[in-house]
């Protein structure tokens, strides 16, 4: 990388000659090398699943029976109405969401309705975006892909949002380390139906705990966790919420049956690692 | 008074106030809002032709009462809040609009004397919608919303002759007759009686003068 | 310099009359948030039965001697076994309404066993309020209400009393405001200690709520015939009736009475 190490790499509010901001970058790159999160929109909502990359043997182990994350959930709740999944640094998606929680409860106490995803997706672009211009911040090491049904609407919306504050409205979202094999299944899954046959939320848990499941194949060494949450019109009456027992037992057997060296969660590869933040 | 011991609480009894006869109807095409059109400070008419009915959003209004200056204001703010929040979100529905309403009032109940009726035609939702929001700053939603102090001589007359769906003639007549009466019986009531309708088609004004309302 | 603005000088009393208060633009009394109810809210009443609570209150909103708002529910359930009934200013309940359900939003959060060993009790819905309500007239700004919180809670029947002045208190029966005086009575004719809750059933708890009911809507001038009733069983969960009137009134001996003592026709 050019002009990397020349000086213009080490602060926020500093751009190097050509107009780069390096610490925006770098934030990125933590993203990057994060556990994978996905998100798609569904007809009657959206389904986010995230890969959880398990740091040590000794941390609660996740199933559907204890609520499918255990004592470490990953996917968070903002209001009631709105699910928020992280990759990168975890302690800053935890910050953001915090964040996030507080714009809901500032735009329900004025507006009396439940803030529309939209609506929280740019004022946490804003905040985000504010960490990318002052030297004595850092900017956000977390790409967050935000997922709900608007109450108001009953539409379902997905964004993602990335460490330069800049954010998208998605059809199929995917971030961190297994990004590009998760966004080929995404675009395949998406693209395989029409008009005619909208993908449901249903259907879709099954599809995004595979593609979780696929999305890990290159880092296969380390044991892993999937945690899947949805928002549905129908099923869930629009709040999000966690799948748990017989629906995710489903949603894993189907993934281990479609992905071709179905990995056993149970292997014994040795998950100490020293990227423990990292996911 | 001196010049130099200006007390607010003296300022405040000599205020110019809405000593009124507001009312907001919903009917089966959209909403109705009507007021009389007196200003008072004590029993001096400051203003004989005040329009009470102000527009917040383009299908949303209100019917202001209380001290003049406060709802003014009042009004003022929350039509600033709408605007923002169009621009960002699209056009806020009518309990967004009470909301906003609710929290300036709730929020500065010491300080104001504003009872407002907010009102207005839900294009979404294809209908009209009536939030009452009296003194202490709660709200109400209403089929329909009587206020004011004229109100207090019609609460027999609109419950006996409201009926739910009616068509636009026959809410412009129980409007009519109901801040007729009002205006008969209350001394900070008078002038014109001024109507706003909000419907699928847009806002439309009407205007009836003591001639026509005296006599009905 | 010396921020008192009695040692500034000023211009003479001839002019401008005696120094006061007034001129120095200080308040001659703190600032003061005391309001007063503008829409009010009347009595909630509730007993404790063998298996559970009751809680019952009206649909008036009052404002003044004016009935005004007539369909105004005041019982707001609060997770599955809590009910949180209040009283006086209806502005003031619906900010405390708003709470609560900021309060469920947030035990939902990072929570996954927010529905069942982790949901709200109304032990902890109580002791929130309790300390809302005090904080806010340790302020003086008080919200101008009495509240009941009723629920079931590790079985056994809960109920719980706190107002504007942060006070609390606890009883197997429990009303406030007017039905503090006229329903307490009836009700503790059927529950008067702790040891009598055991021997009081669903039915007989019903029937004695529904009585004070009566009383308080013959003898109450702010009370309204419609009101709700919200049951808390320990088997059952919540049974919320919002659609009550007072029925079998007795107005017939009306007619045999006549002028004010002695007269006779």
């Amino acid at each position: 990388m050019t002009s990397v190490g020349t000086g213009y790499d080490l602060s926020n509010s500093v751009f190097s000659p050509d107009g780069r901001n390096f610490q925006v970058e770098y934030a990125a790159k933590a993203v990057e090398n994060g556990a994978t999160s996905v998100g798609l929109l569904c007809e009657d909502g959206v389904v986010l699943a995230v890969e959880k990359l398990v740091a040590s043997k000794l941390l609660v182990k996740a199933s559907p029976q204890n609520k499918g994350s255990g004592a470490n959930t990953k996917i968070q709740t903002v209001g009631r109405h709105i699910g928020c999944a992280c990759s990168g640094l975890v302690p800053d998606g935890r910050h953001l969401v915090n964040r996030a929680r507080e714009e809901s409860q500032q735009f329900k106490q004025l507006y009396k309705r439940d803030i529309p995803p939209v609506a929280l997706a740019d004022r946490m672009g804003q905040y985000v975006q504010a960490h990318t211009l002052y030297n004595s911040v850092r900017p956000f090491g977390v790409a967050a892909i935000f997922g709900g049904v608007d109450p108001e609407t009953a539409e379902p919306h997905l964004y993602m949002l990335e460490p330069s504050g800049v954010y998208w409205g998605y059809r199929g979202a995917a971030t961190g380390k297994g990004r590009q094999s998760a966004k080929a299944e995404l675009e395949k899954l998406i693209s395989s139906r029409d008009d005619n046959s909208p993908i449901t939320t249903l259907e879709a848990v099954k599809e995004l705990a595979r593609i979780i499941y696929i999305a890990h194949e290159d880092n296969k060494e380390k044991e892993f966790e999937v945690e899947i949450s949805w928002c549905s019109r129908e099923h869930t009456q629009g709040k999000h919420t966690l799948v748990q027992g017989t629906m995710l037992e489903e949603a894993l057997e189907y993934a281990k049956s479609k992905t071709s060296n179905a990995q056993d969660d149970s292997d014994d590869s040795d998950a100490d690692s020293d990227d423990a933040m990292q996911d | 008074m001196n010049g130099i011991q200006v007390d607010i609480n003296h300022l405040k009894k000599g205020e110019v106030s809405l000593g009124t006869s507001i009312m907001a109807v919903t009917f089966d095409g959209g909403v109705i809002l009507g007021a009389d059109s007196r200003t008072t400070t004590g029993a001096y008419i400051a203003n004989r032709v005040t329009d009470k009915l102000t527009r917040i959003d383009d299908k949303i209004w209100c019917c202001r009462s209380g001290s003049a200056a406060d709802t003014q204001a009042v009004a003022d703010i929350v039509q600033y809040h709408l605007e923002l929040y169009t621009s960002q979100y699209g056009t806020p529905s009518i309990e967004t609009a009470a909301a906003v309403f609710k929290t300036l009032t709730y929020e500065n109940k010491d300080a104001l004397s504003a009872g407002i009726i907010v009102a207005g035609y839900d294009d979404k939702k294809k209908k009209g919608e009536v939030y009452s929001i009296p003194l202490g700053g709660s709200v109400h939603k209403q089929k329909y919303a009587i206020a004011g102090s004229g109100s207090a001589f019609i609460y027999g007359y609109c419950d006996k002759n409201y009926r739910e769906n009616m068509n636009k003639e026959e809410t412009v007549e129980f409007v009519k007759h109901s801040l007729s009466q009002a205006i008969k019986w209350d001394g900070s009531s008078g002038g014109v009686i001024r109507l706003v309708i909000l419907t699928e088609s847009g806002v439309e004004r009407l205007i009836f003068y003591p001639d026509e309302y005296e006599n009905l | 310099m010396n921020h008192d603005p009695y040692s500034w000088g000023r211009p003479s009393d001839e002019t401008y009359g005696q120094y006061s208060d007034a001129i120095a633009h200080a308040p001659s009394f703190p600032k003061m948030n005391t309001q007063q109810p503008i829409v009010t809210g009347t009595s909630v009443i509730s007993m404790k039965y063998n298996n559970g609570v009751i809680i019952a209150a009206d649909h008036l909103g009052s404002y003044g001697s004016l009935l005004r708002f007539t369909d105004i529910e005041r019982l707001f359930p609060v997770g599955k076994n809590t009910v949180v009934g209040i009283s006086g200013d209806i502005s003031d309940m619906q900010h405390i309404e708003a709470l609560l359900e900021e309060l469920e939003t947030e035990n939902n959060y990072d929570n996954s066993h927010a529905d069942d060993e982790e949901s709200l009790q109304p032990s902890y819905v109580f002791e929130y309020l309790a300390t809302v309500m005090y904080q806010r007239r340790s302020k003086m700004n008080p919200l101008w209400n009495a509240l009941i919180v009723a629920g079931v809670e590790d079985s056994k029947p809960f109920l719980k009393y706190v107002n504007l002045l942060g006070v609390t208190y606890s009883s197997p029966t429990l009303a406030t405001g007017f039905g503090a005086h006229l329903a307490v009575p009836l009700l503790r004719r059927v529950v008067d200690r702790e040891s009598d809750v055991e021997k009081t059933d669903m039915q007989t708890a019903t029937d004695t709520i529904l009585q004070a009911m009566k009383v308080l809507y013959y003898r109450d001038a702010r009370s309204s015939r419609k009101f709700s009733m919200a049951i808390i069983d320990n088997d059952q969960g919540l049974v919320f009736n919002k659609e009550l009137e007072v029925e079998n009134m007795k107005w017939n001996f009306a007619k045999d009475i006549k002028g004010y003592g002695t007269q006779k026709v």
